[in-house]
């Protein structure tokens, strides 16, 4: 393999491991912030101690969370200068200013907050502090927000234009940015999957102390509370799932035709593959199992609307290519001479199909002369990896209903207080804890290897994003990263199993 | 003080009210997630607060 070939999939399967392993950390801040809030607001409306036990408890098994969370976290962010310098030198100008902002969010705002949460109970007020526990939650949820709304510029660009004279992407409308329908729906589905996380883990802890006759009194709260945020935590997920669906649907065809092993295009309403065993290189399931009809419906909202398969993708990729081909020509001629009107007009006239010329250059590195071979291997590499995308997403979506089904069963037999009686509901609960985390880390490889062959959808292709590091260097820094990660995730573990046998400190702290 | 309380709604109000203006009008997935994270919270600490009250009742032999 070539040096390039194989410093970028090393680089790919950096970001990769190093984000999987953040986001083990990541669902359970989101989430559990806001459930301490709700028990905290508890605790503060009826004064009751057992609430103050709760947060105290669940407090200490955030705080391991949060900073494991933090210190995988940094590694990403300089991962966008060391192995995709030519990514952020393209974005650079509209990925920056969200990006800072998470940073700020993180490590000003939340970080702060968490301080004085952990270290500020005998110093203030209840309300206070209470005031404090809710800004914890809000400053985590924002400091995901930015990152969230930088990613969608990823999969969905809006407010930036590309300028031939910097030949770089340059920020138009900061509000297009922000307000982009993959950012909105994007972040508040992630966050929302935080909640069912922290409540599938409160829950699950929960009925293993109850099972065991263990801090009852604490247990029995926290699981109504839990399995409560939870069930509408879930509908919620669902619900901006299928928007998030809709939505990446109509900006990514690729990635839509990828999830549902859609090959050919065909007459609507076309149906829904439950299962199939989608085969790449022969471009065609070799085995499915279809709902007829569905899949129009659910993506479209209407019945009559063609769904592109990964056919009518490739055929339109093609013609793509062909026109973004005078632009990036244009821009060699600009390189050399940034004023000059007649490759400045041909840039223009070709510029939304910039793209596709890049990416086609990767096959083709001489654009004035394409074969039609050329053309046909790029057009391939335009879908995504069909199999994992297809599997992943359906393993988020039953991971999502099978919770949604435990939260509901576990809320209906909390609310008449028989969950005692269900020893079953008791025993299942501390098993479903990894279910969240499954669902998530699935949901992001569908995000993330649906976009390829792009880092910036349809504008900036990943070959040409990262950087001329060594393949040694790639290599033992990946090796490095997964090593320390795996540490990182047995510490937590070791931690986390350590405090959850000990249990809480019931009623030592002194009631206000 | 009563005063103060009567402006601190009178902030609270203000602030929803340009939330809904501004983010209704681009951005109604935001204003979701903040009218359903508020809900969610609520919805669980009143849970955990029914339980105290099932609790007591049960107890009283009620």
């Amino acid at each position: 393999m070539h040096d390039l070939q194989t410093v970028l999939v090393l680089s790919r399967w950096q970001f990769a491991a190093t984000a999987l392993y953040h986001f083990l950390f990541v669902p359970l801040t989101l989430g559990m912030t806001f459930l301490l809030a709700a028990m905290e607001t508890v605790y503060v409306t009826t004064g009751r101690q057992i609430y103050k036990d709760m947060v105290r408890f669940w407090g200490k098994l955030f705080a391991i969370n949060f900073a494991l969370g933090v210190a995988t976290g940094l590694t990403m962010e300089f991962q966008f200068g060391t192995n995709w310098s030519q990514y952020s030198r393209f974005v650079g100008d509209v990925f920056g200013a969200p990006l800072a902002i998470e940073g700020l969010m993180a490590f000003f705002l939340e970080s702060t907050f968490v301080g004085l949460m952990f270290f500020g109970w005998d110093r203030m007020s209840r309300g206070k502090h209470l005031l404090i526990t809710y800004m914890v939650a809000l400053g985590s949820n924002l400091s995901a927000l930015w990152i969230l709304i930088a990613n969608s510029f990823m999969q969905s660009p809006h407010g930036a234009k590309f300028d031939p004279a910097t030949m770089r992407l340059e920020l138009t409308s900061f509000t297009d940015l922000i307000f982009s329908h993959d950012a909105q729906a994007k972040f508040v589905h992630t966050s929302i999957a935080g909640y069912v996380t922290a409540a599938m883990f409160v829950a699950g802890i929960s009925g293993w102390y109850m099972l065991r006759n263990r801090h009852m009194e604490l247990a029995k709260r926290s699981f109504r509370m839990a399995v409560l945020f939870g069930v509408f935590a879930s509908i919620g997920v669902i619900s901006l799932g299928d928007a998030l669906g809709f939505i990446d649907g109509n900006a990514q065809p690729a990635k839509l035709a990828a999830m549902e092993a859609m090959w050919k295009t065909k007459p609507p309403p076309v149906g829904f593959n439950v299962i199939a065993f989608p085969s790449q290189k022969q471009q065609r399931n070799l085995f499915d199992i279809q709902i007829p009809r569905l899949l129009t419906p659910l993506v479209t909202r209407t019945m009559d609307t063609v769904i592109p398969g990964a056919d009518q993708v490739e055929k339109q990729a093609v013609v793509r290519m062909k026109d973004g081909i005078p632009a990036v020509l244009a821009l060699k001629t600009l390189s050399a001479d940034p004023t000059n009107p007649a490759a400045l007009a041909q840039f223009r006239a070709h510029e939304q199909d910039m793209g596709y010329a890049l990416l086609l250059e990767r096959y083709a590195p001489d654009l004035t002369a394409v074969t039609p071979a050329d053309y046909q291997r790029a057009a391939r590499a335009v879908i995504p990896d069909v199999p994992v995308i297809f599997w992943s997403f359906r393993v988020m979506v039953l991971a999502g209903f099978v919770m949604l089904l435990y939260l509901g069963i576990a809320t209906f037999c909390s609310m008449n207080n028989k969950v005692q009686e269900r020893r079953w509901l008791l025993k299942i609960a501390p098993w479903l804890i990894p279910l969240p985390y499954i669902a998530c880390e699935a949901g992001w490889l569908v995000a993330e290897m649906g976009r390829q062959p792009w880092t910036v959808y349809g504008v900036l292709p990943t070959w040409m994003s990262v950087s001329t590091q060594s393949v040694g260097y790639m290599v033992f820094s990946l090796a490095g990263f997964v090593l320390i990660y795996t540490a990182f995730i047995a510490v937590e573990a070791y931690l986390m199993l350590k405090f959850i046998r000990k249990g809480p400190d019931e009623g030592a702290a002194p009631a206000h | 003080m009563i005063v103060l309380r009567i402006l601190l709604y009178f902030v609270i109000s203000l602030v929803t009210l340009f939330l809904v203006i501004l983010l209704g009008q681009r951005g109604a997935w935001y204003f979701a997630w903040v009218l359903g994270t508020v809900m969610i919270v609520l919805i669980a600490a009143a849970g955990g607060a029914l339980l105290d009250a099932q609790e007591e009742a049960k107890h009283n032999g009620r």
